[in-house]
């Protein structure tokens, strides 16, 4: 059941429990600027990988953190916004979340709360943060407190993809969050999927051995 | 040989994009008409745009006009072309805050961006700048923090 949730063909979603591997996914409005601040992170090792059918762009960077190296893939999406909802496969086995807003645009800072919705009905404790972007556009707007963050509980960072500001700090405490919670995951959803696709299995094998002895005991009363 | 770009336009009639430049060398103000051709109401305007960034003719000429600029004027060509009044399509790259961008199709949604990175490039360091820091750091003294407005009790569903 866990994999056929995370079916895309092109992608071998299994990879994500290797110990090596994390998946970060960014969430937030059209036009918010996802998309800006992986490129203003990545920069040279900007090199996305396009999975149009499936409205997704894929990012691949490798992280050090502590002695260890770490392949991050980075998921953004390429239009699925416009159903303001992601497709499951999208959540699969996720190890972090960046949410992003528009200190610009009310709207999208509104929106926030169903994303983190949407989040928490796939993966109720993964870590997540919450990015206010654009601040370049109006600095004005760090002397202001956004009260979504503090509700949630979650981090919380003022940011700008085009000066910069904070872009590096934030990714970098975020692949940190995703290696953590990997290493003591504390929600088990994907591994209790797994467990429970086994379990129905045996009952399965249990049952046609009980059908088998029903039907010979049935015979002779038939005869 | 120097040509510094003052401000770009376009024509109609024939579609044209102009261009007023000062000749460094005089230091004379000068005006360029390029006619836009091979450009039809179904073409793509940022290939288009790419184009005539990089003709052979003209690129001197163009080489501070940024790519995005070129490529808004090529959408206001061709929003003529389809029978669209300047207005109107003027109109459609100006930004409205309270308007829900995921609802748009994906060309709306580039003209926005399109509006959105008038500001962007203006505001962006590039690796190259002198300046540049790529893990740039700045803390916001939290104390003197006020309450945002977009927090009011009304809208409590948050
Ligand atoms: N001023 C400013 N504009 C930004 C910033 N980040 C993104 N933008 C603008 O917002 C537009 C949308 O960004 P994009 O990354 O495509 O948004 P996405 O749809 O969330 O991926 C871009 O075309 C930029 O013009 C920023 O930090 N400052
Ligand atoms: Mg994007």
């Amino acid at each position: 059941m866990a994999d056929h949730i995370g079916c895309i063909p092109e992608l071998d979603q299994k990879k994500y429990d290797a110990r090596e591997q994390v998946k970060i996914i960014c969430l937030g409005d059209s036009a918010v600027g996802k998309s800006k601040l992986m490129e203003r992170f990545l920069m040279d090792e900007f090199r996305p990988q396009q999975l149009s059918t499936y409205a997704l762009t894929l990012y691949k960077h490798t992280a050090n953190v502590g002695n260890k190296t770490v392949a991050v893939d980075f998921w953004d999406t390429a239009g699925q916004e416009r159903f303001q909802s992601m497709h499951p496969s999208y959540y699969h086995k996720a190890h972090a979340c960046i949410m992003v807003f528009d200190v610009q645009r009310k709207i999208t800072y509104k929106n926030l709360a169903n994303w983190y919705k949407e989040l928490r009905e796939y993966r109720p404790e993964i870590p997540c943060c919450v990015v206010a972007n654009k601040i370049d556009a109006d600095l004005k707007v760090t002397q202001r407190s956004f009260s979504f963050a503090k509700k949630q509980g979650l981090p919380f960072y003022f940011v700008s993809a085009a000066d910069g500001t904070n872009v590096v700090k934030m990714f970098r405490e975020m692949i940190n969050r995703a290696v953590d919670y990997k290493q003591n995951p504390s929600d088990f959803m994907d591994e209790v999927l797994e467990e429970l696709e086994n379990f129905d299995l045996e009952k399965k094998e249990e049952n046609s051995e009980a059908e088998e002895d029903e039907l010979k005991a049935e015979s002779p009363e038939l005869a | 040989m120097g040509f510094q770009a003052k401000r770009c336009g376009v024509q109609f009639n024939p579609p044209s994009i102009v261009l007023v430049y000062i000749h460094t060398d005089t230091n004379k103000i000068r005006k360029r008409i390029i006619p836009i051709r091979n450009f039809f109401k179904h073409s793509d305007c940022s290939t288009a745009a790419e184009r005539l960034k990089n003709h052979p003719r003209h690129r001197g000429y163009l080489d501070q006009v940024p790519l995005h600029q070129l490529e808004k004027l090529h959408i206001v060509l061709r929003d003529h072309m389809q029978g669209l009044s300047l207005e109107n399509s003027l109109a459609s790259f100006q930004l409205d805050p309270d308007e829900d961008l995921n609802k748009l199709e994906d060309e709306e949604l580039a003209r926005k961006k399109g509006q959105m990175d008038t500001l962007f490039e203006r505001n962006r360091k590039r690796k190259d700048d002198p300046d540049f820091v790529y893990d740039l750091e700045v803390e916001f003294d939290k104390s003197k923090e006020e309450k945002c407005s977009w927090d009011e009790e009304s809208d409590e569903d948050i």
